[in-house]
Formats: C-alpha cells, structure tokens, sequence
C-alpha cells in the first residue's frame, strides 16, 4: 500500500471497527473487535490490528474521524463525527441510491433517510431502551443457550412464529426462558423475537419515511448480519432490504471517507 | 429552606449587578433577581400569596393585592436546583402517575412535603392543560383553601373573549367576597400601563432578536416570558423587559452577536429543560442558536387601561398552547422563518400530554414549511430519565445535517 491512508474509527458499545481508506476511497483494510470493558486499550488494539493488516505504520495515516458512542474519547482524530452520518457516508460508498438506511447497533437503532446524494435528510433512534438492538439479541441468545451468530439461521423452520408480550429486554429473556422451559419450539421463539425486532423497526422507519414504497432500503450494523432479522425486516416492510458484505464495518468506512474527504479538501496533495 | 435559598440569589445577584461594569450585560441578572426576589416574597410567609394556572391573569392579581405564581414555577425552580428528585418520588409513593407531567409532580411532592406556603386562595385555569387543572384543584383541597376556577374557551372569537372576561369579573368577585380584598378602578388602571410599558419592551425584543446573528446570549431568554408574565403590571417587569430591550438594542447596534460564530439557529419548541443539562453547552459549543423560544414572542394587543378585562381575556386565549392546533402550527411556522431558523428542537417533554399529542402535527407543519425537526424526547424536570449519550448523539447529528442543508439553502436563497 503507497500513498497517504484515511482511517475510520467506530467505537460502539458491542464492537470497536476500523477502515482504513486508501486516498481513492478504496478500503484497504479493515477489523472489528469486541469493544470490552476497557474502551481506550481496545481503540488503541483496533488501530494498530488494521494498520498491520495493511502492512503500513502509523505514519501512513493522514488523517482520523472517530465515530460511534466512544468517539469523543480517541485520540488524534481531526474530527468525531456521529454514526448517523458516518453510517449514512458508508452506505452511499457501498449501495449508491440508499434511500432509507437501518443501522442496528449494540445499543441503538437508527432509521436515516437519505437524499439522491446520500445526505442525511432525517433520522430517527430508538428511545431511551434497547430494546430490538444487539445487546438485547445477546441476552435471547444467552436465555436460549445457542450462539449470537446462529440466531439468524434459527427461524428457518418457523411456521408462525410466537408473540412475545414484551421487549424489555429483561422481561422478553425471563419469558423466554420460560417458553423453552415449557418446550415451546426454539424456532417458533427466535421467528418471534425476529419479527418484534423488526415491527419496532418498521416504526422507526416510518418515522422518517411514511411511504416506503420504491424506496431503495440497505440496512448496516452488527445486528445486519441475523439473517432473520433481515428477513422479518424486508416482510415488515414489504421492500427488499439490502445488506453489504461487512455490515459492521458501514459506520467506520463513512468515517474513513469523511477523513478522507476533510483531509483532501485541506490539502489536495497530502 | 426555599426561602434561605432564594434569600441567598438575591444577596449574591444584587452584589453581582453592583460589581458589574460598564457595557457588561445585567439583563439576565436583572431577570434573576426579580425571580428570586418573587420567590423570596412567595416563601416568605408575608406576602398573600394566590397559586395559580399558568395563564392566570397575574397583574389583574396584583391589581387586588396579591402575590400570584403559577405551580409550574415551583417545579421549574426546584429543578433547576437539583432539588426535584426526591419530591417526584415522593409524589409517585403518595400515588401520582409516574407519566403524568413532571413539572406537576414536583409542585405535589412540594405539598406533600409541606414546602408550598399556604396561599390565600387557589385560581385554576382549565387550558393549557387539564393536567395543570387538577393539580391547582389537588393543591386547593390538600391546603383547604378556597378555590376559583376560569374555564378558558378553545376559541378565539368575540364571543369567547366575552364569555372569559365575564369569569375574571366574576373571579374579582370571588375574591373580595373570600379574602375581603377588592380592586380600585385606579390601581387596575396604574398596573395595566405597566403592563403596557413591559409589553411595548417585549415587543421590541422580538423585533431585536430576529437579527442574524442573533444579539441574544445564549441563555438570555431561557423561561423569558413565561417568569416575565408573573411581573406584568409591577415596575419589576417594566425595569426587566427594559434592560433586555436597552441590551439588546446596543448589541445589535454594535453588532456583538450573543453567540461567537453563530453559524446555525434553531426554535425551541414549548418548554426549556430545567435542570443543569448538557444541551445548552453543547448547541453553544457547536455554533448553534436558539434564535426564539416557542413562547417569548408577544402574541397579545395592548390592553385597554379603561376596559381591561376584554384585554386580560384576549391575552389568555392568544396563548398557542390554547385552543385548536390549528394557530399554535401557524405560530411555529411563522417564527421559524420570521426568525430565519435553519430548524427546530422539540424536548418533547415526558408526561407533556398536549405537546406529545401535538408533536407529530407540529413536526408535520414545520418539515412542510421547510424546517427539520429533531424530537429529543426528554423529561424537561426529571433528570433521573435523562440519557446523555443518545441525547448528545441526536443533537450532533442534527447539526451535522443542518450544516450539510446550509449551503443548499443559501443557494435557494
């Protein structure tokens, strides 16, 4: 890699995530680590795994935007910027046309809307619960003793899928727990969980797009990556929703783009 | 311990204004103490003291001999000391609904606790909130104290005006009739001029304001009109209302903009959060001003010293949180672009019924008009409910695409 880079950096609840940019744009590394109890060791980890997955020292980096709940806290960021925008610049670079963007995070749940050049018109984020976002699709997992990464698959089977009476967080785990204890089926449970994610999503999507029809709907975040999710998602909707590859990594590839752009806007030729 | 507290602004503003130099702004401080003062003389055990409806009419009150306060201005007070915590508790074991206004439960678990001083009489207003009604009403019955209810008409026709003027007659009845004082033609005359002058003042500060950048500083009007509205008819509200207006005319003169590199303006919708919070700092940190409060604006005519019940009556029912939705959206509207605001922040106070009823309407007008909306949905007394981080997220993100919208619209422009 030759020429000066553009690093992005999404400290999130769940997840520390890295881009590094090249000054076209192109990504040309990436990582994402959990973000753990100590915030400042793991972005101090997370900068230094991406830069040797490029093979570059810190000196190749010209330029830092650090987004995401933690953001204010990295050092030697020209700017933080939030996951709104950082989220809304990734999925424009990834999924050009993007209309309505689903950013489901460990803690919050964003629906953005986005203009024809992929600015930000409007968005809308859960209230003040987490309800429907990853840290609350953890503790389903835990309470059905399967892994977070095969939740999504779980459904497959489902026929109806069961209602929930709750998405407290707290409340949805204590009854589930109780629906396995009385042997109700795992995928019927996780259909339902799915589909309650989705319909509270639905709303927030509303919120910035009463009409959705036509409207090009990509979706980014960890929580991106249960199928299931995606699924109930795109029925709740009625539209296709599409997911890039790394849906983690959206927020820190806006951020290392936003990098990019201040920093040739400054100086062209860094 | 309200009255040693207010005992004590007063001390340490009249030293600040004392000390303050040449060309340094008072306006503010001139305002604070005129609060502090009015909850010195409410706390004090002296002065006749008459709870109230926020709409009630205070200088009319005045104009009998009494010290009037709306209930709000407690929680509001309160809040803004850290002390609400324990009150709302208090109220919520006492068995008030935990999502009933806050602002209201405060003002209960002040009674509760025996903090609100027993007034001589308590006077309900039926708008802009039937929440506000029962609690005046609660605080009547919890004192034993005689109560006067003025049903406020959702209209604004002749006939309404009429039809309210007639209950303030009656209501000047009521209170020569329980407490023995009654109202002299020349003293109602005395403080309607007042009330004139103070309203003369109010209306060059919104001619003031409006320009960009705005020569408000950022915390200038914070509560402005609705604490202004208990000093309406008193030389207080005249000697407030004229240092704003003196301030504010030789900043904008000078062109000292009361935020350094304004670069944004927003309205800010219905009420400000009252306790200590980072919104304030941090839209000053950003460049960002609140250009109009939903409520300082004048939106009442002069009042007639010789008829002023007609007078009081209009001022009541001009309120935009009174009546249909249909004039508080015009309202808004028209301030966001006479105020030339890039957006609006709505607080969306918790328990608020009318302004959570109204929010989605309200959003509507203002995004039809051209003005985004960023509905932060918080508890403008409880601070227990308050989230800073998706507060502070919100916020940024807003500006951020308020910022990105700028250039754009200037190119419409």
């Amino acid at each position: 890699v030759t020429g000066p880079l553009f690093l992005g950096l999404d400290v999130g609840s769940l997840s520390c995530d890295a881009v590094l940019v090249d000054r076209n744009g192109r990504s040309v590394a990436w990582t994402v680590l959990p973000t753990g109890a100590r915030v400042l060791d793991t972005v101090d980890r997370t900068r230094r795994e991406v830069l040797e997955l490029a093979g570059v020292g810190p000196a190749a980096v010209a330029a830092t935007v650090a987004t995401g709940y933690g953001r204010e806290r990295v050092e030697g960021r020209i700017a933080a910027v939030t996951e709104i925008t950082c989220h809304a610049r990734g999925i424009t670079a990834l999924l050009p046309g993007t209309d309505v963007l689903v950013d489901i995070g460990g803690q919050d749940s964003k629906a953005v809307r986005l203009d024809h050049s992929g600015r930000v018109v409007d968005f809308a984020m859960n209230d003040k619960c987490a309800a429907g976002t990853g840290r609350f699709l953890e503790a389903m997992a835990r309470a059905l003793e399967v892994d977070v990464p095969d939740l999504g698959d779980l459904d497959a089977e489902a026929r109806t899928g069961l209602t929930l009476s709750s998405m407290c967080t707290v409340f949805a785990e204590s009854e589930v727990v109780s629906l396995v204890a009385s042997g109700a089926d795992v995928a019927e449970i996780v259909a339902g969980l799915h589909r309650a994610i989705a319909a509270r999503t639905q709303g927030l999507v509303r919120r910035v797009a009463p009409q959705f029809d036509g409207l090009e709907v990509a979706m980014s975040g960890g929580v991106a990556r249960n199928r299931g999710v995606v699924r109930a998602l795109a029925a709740a909707l009625g539209r296709p929703v599409t997911v890039p590859d790394e849906p983690d990594t959206v927020g820190a590839l806006g951020a290392a783009l936003i990098a990019r752009d201040r920093a040739l806007a400054a100086d062209p030729a860094p | 311990v309200i009255r040693d507290h207010f005992a004590e602004l007063v001390t340490g503003l009249e030293a600040r204004l004392a000390d303050a130099g040449p060309g340094e702004p008072v306006a503010r401080k001139t305002f604070a103490l005129e609060a502090a003062q009015l909850g010195l003389r409410l706390f004090s055990g002296e002065a006749p003291v008459a709870w109230c409806g926020v709409l009630a009419p205070f200088d009319l009150l005045h104009a009998v001999g009494f010290e009037p306060c709306f209930v709000e201005f407690v929680g509001a007070t309160l809040a803004g000391n850290g002390a609400a915590p324990p009150l709302l508790q208090l109220a919520e074991a006492e068995g008030a609904d935990p999502t009933s206004c806050s602002f209201h439960r405060t003002a209960l678990g002040a009674v509760a606790s025996g903090l609100i001083p027993t007034p001589e009489v308590v006077i309900a207003t039926s708008a802009p909130c039937t929440g506000g009604l029962a609690v005046v009403e609660e605080l009547a019955r919890r004192l034993r104290r005689p109560l006067f209810v003025l049903n406020v008409p959702h209209s604004r026709h002749q006939a309404a005006v009429e039809y309210l003027a007639e209950q303030l007659h009656d209501l000047v009845g009521f209170l020569a009739e329980v407490t023995g004082r009654s109202l002299h033609p020349g003293r109602l005359r005395e403080v309607v001029e007042l009330t004139n002058r103070a309203r003369h003042a109010m209306v060059e500060i919104d001619r003031l304001t409006r320009h960009v950048p705005s020569p408000a500083r950022p915390r200038d009007l914070v509560n402005f009109a609705l604490v202004v509205s208990l000093l309406l008819g008193r030389e207080a509200g005249v000697r407030v209302t004229g240092a704003y207006r003196d301030e504010l005319e030789r900043r904008a003169r000078d062109r000292s903009p009361g935020l350094q590199g304004e670069r944004l303006r927003v309205l800010w919708l219905q009420n400000r959060i009252q306790f200590r919070s980072p919104v304030e700092p941090l839209l000053e940190e950003l460049g960002v001003a609140v250009a109009v409060d939903e409520l300082n604006p004048v939106t009442w005519p002069p009042i007639d010293p010789e008829d002023p019940f007609p007078g009081f009556a209009r001022r009541m029912l001009s309120t935009p949180l009174v009546g249909g939705l249909a004039h508080r959206l015009d309202h808004v509207v028209r301030l966001a672009r006479g105020y030339r605001v890039d957006g609006a922040v709505n607080p969306c106070h918790w328990g608020c019924r009318q302004g959570s009823g109204a929010r989605g309407l309200v959003d509507r007008a203002l995004r039809e008009a051209g003005f985004p909306v960023l509905n932060l949905e918080v508890d403008c007394v409880d601070q227990r409910t308050f989230a800073e981080g998706q507060v502070r997220t919100r916020i940024e993100a807003f500006v951020e695409m308020l910022a990105e919208r700028r250039p754009a619209r200037e190119l419409e422009a």
